[in-house]
């Protein structure tokens, strides 16, 4: 099997550190470990691996402190696994240029899709392999149509307005990665409405209602709660 | 007489400085001020009415050893009763008994009144204290033993699944040739399924702990109402892919205050409940309303029911009937239900468990649609 990347991981502990690898190896990945954050701050630039798995609780530096040193100098895709189940702490981290975040305990398939998203994203310029050909995001029964500005549902314009389209046109984007509240309606209404996530919120339900069959049971746009919103992969 | 007041007066320095309890916040000063100064205005206000009706003032310190022990019973700390005994030797002694307007010392039976006051403000400021300190410690005792309860239980729950996983791996490690496949992929597989078991369990001990000593340390943010249920149902399907589970909820967005990680695990603990606890049971239904400002979940399933001996001290009598339970090893609920209702009390909501007439259990729980801000509920 080829090498589909080079993995370096960050974690203090062996036991998770040798269950990650092994997953790793056998899905033809080539893991490189490391147990400090100072160990980690050289192997970064020596090894320039494809993607960092970062714990953030390391026990000589936070993971956030690697994780600002890293982002002065490189884009390379980190996903944050934390222990915290504080929703703050994955916010801060992907606020501070985290692609994703895996909350321990984690099973291994939620670590491989994980790492396949954030290495992808990288990969391709714009996020998506549909859309950097034809302009269209796809998966299952919904498409995003980039050119017209629309969203179908089972070949039926969902009716979007433009707001609606434009979160959803971000989400399709950033496809199998987490956007925090902020970011979203940073991007969508600007900087002044930060903190006002009801407006968010609204726009989201009526989005579901638009979209999904059934909104306690969405399809398309998972809500990570106290973090952000997710769209699944593209097909 | 004038170091007399000196006296008092520096009486009253030293105790302020002793005996205000610290940390006293602006209101609560606000307050004891307040009543201090009502009930002296109380005892003026029938001196004077006494005054007009008979010339007598044999009945005016009465009045006032009242007002100061009222004064002394009703607030904190010795400052506010001294300050109304000083206050009402000066109403006493200058105001309302001859000569009018005029300090006199030199009656007889004077010095033996203020001596009273005096001595009935210490006297029931220093029981007062102490009866309030004998229910601080009453509280900490109640605190310790559930501490010590919530230990017992953990214990249990937690050597259980333990001993397990240390069996079923060993029986793979040591006999690994001569297993079968199906029997290794069993036996890991319950491993997996006690280490799940163990996760929910930690968590919910977490949760308890956040909410510890009555200062509730939740964060409250208005979620919808079905990204919380989209959540909670999609953990629950990857642990249980084969429970019916049925939702019912109003069309419209729900906008809740709630912390939503600590909601998420109550309904979640609701649900897995109805699986473990509910034998013959064949769907849950998870409903949500909308009813007297209230947003009322409601987890019901047609399982066999809770027993009726527990049911009434399900969610108060937290650990007594966990232990009653140890009998069918780690299903104990006693950590699970406890922390629930404490998270939803912490939230001022309420819950409840009845089993329903056409049977199976009902467990459902209430959120205040509206911000709360009393004291403590936020942080």
């Amino acid at each position: 099997m080829a090498v589909r990347g080079k993995v370096l991981i960050v974690e203090d502990d062996r036991a998770i550190c040798n269950f990650m690898r092994r997953v790793l190896e056998a899905n033809g990945y080539e893991a490189v470990l490391v147990y400090t954050g100072r160990e980690a701050n050289s192997m970064l630039a020596s090894h320039c691996p494809d993607i960092v798995i970062l714990d953030l609780g390391l026990p000589d530096m936070d993971g956030m402190e690697v994780l600002a040193g890293l982002r002065r100098w490189s884009l390379m895709p980190v996903v944050v696994v934390s222990a915290r189940t504080d929703e703050r702490e994955k916010v801060r981290a992907l606020d501070a240029g985290a692609d994703d975040y895996i909350t321990k305990p984690f099973g291994t398939s939620e670590l491989l899709a994980r790492i396949r998203t954030a290495i992808r994203h990288t990969r391709t310029t714009n996020g998506n392999v549909g859309i950097a050909k034809d302009n269209r995001f796809t998966a299952r029964g919904l498409v995003i149509d980039y050119d017209k500005y629309r969203v179908y549902i089972d070949g039926r314009d969902a009716n979007l307005t433009q707001n609606e389209f434009k979160l959803v046109a971000l989400l399709g984007r950033y496809a199998g990665r987490v956007l925090t509240y902020d970011y979203l309606i940073r991007e969508i209404w600007g900087p002044n409405k930060a903190y006002d996530n009801q407006i968010l919120r609204v726009n989201m339900a009526n989005i579901r209602r638009k979209i999904e069959e059934n909104p306690a049971e969405p399809k398309y746009i998972f809500t990570e709660v106290g973090v952000g919103y997710r769209m699944i992969e593209g097909d | 007489m004038r170091g007399l007041m000196r006296r008092i007066g520096s009486a009253l320095n030293l105790v302020r400085e002793m005996m205000i309890p610290r940390k006293q916040g602006m209101r609560q000063i606000t307050r004891n001020m307040g009543l201090t100064l009502l009930i002296l205005g109380a005892a003026s206000i029938v001196c004077s009415l006494m005054n007009t009706v008979s010339s007598s003032d044999s009945a005016v310190p009465m009045v006032f050893v009242l007002a100061v022990l009222l004064t002394a019973r009703l607030t904190d700390g010795y400052f506010y009763s001294l300050f109304a005994t000083a206050a009402s030797v000066v109403a006493v002694n200058y105001v309302f008994t001859f000569p009018y307007f005029e300090f006199n010392f030199s009656l007889t039976g004077y010095p033996l009144t203020f001596v009273t006051m005096f001595a009935v403000s210490v006297v029931v400021g220093m029981l007062t204290e102490q009866v309030k300190r004998q229910s601080r410690i009453e509280v900490e005792v109640e605190k310790e033993k559930m501490k010590a309860n919530l230990l017992r239980s953990v214990s249990h729950d937690l050597r259980t699944p333990l001993t397990s996983i240390i069996g079923s791996t060993a029986a793979v490690l040591e006999n690994y040739d001569i297993l079968s496949d199906d029997v290794k992929r069993d036996l890991i597989g319950q491993v997996r399924d006690d280490a799940q078991w163990l996760v929910r369990l930690v968590e919910n001990i977490l949760s308890i702990t956040r909410i510890k000593e009555g200062a509730v340390q939740i964060r409250k943010n208005k979620e919808a109402v079905e990204e919380i249920i989209a959540e909670v149902l999609s953990k629950f399907r990857n642990l249980n892919p084969d429970t019916v589970v049925h939702i019912h909820m109003p069309d419209e967005l729900m906008l809740v205050p709630m912390d939503a990680m600590l909601i998420e695990q109550v309904l979640m603990n609701m649900l897995e409940n109805a699986v473990l606890h509910a034998e013959g049971m064949t769907e849950i239904n998870l409903k949500v309303e909308c009813a007297e400002g209230n947003a009322v979940f409601t987890v019901a399933d047609d399982g066999k029911g809770i027993d009726e001996t527990i049911l009434p001290a399900l969610f108060t009598d937290m650990f007594a009937h966990a232990e009653k339970m140890s009998g069918d090893g780690r299903r104990s609920m006693g950590i699970g239900l406890s922390a629930c209702a404490s998270v939803i009390r912490a939230h001022g909501g309420e819950m409840h468990a009845e089993n329903r007439p056409e049977g199976g259990a009902c467990v459902s729980f209430t959120l205040p649609m509206m911000e709360v801000t009393e004291n403590g509920s936020q942080r």
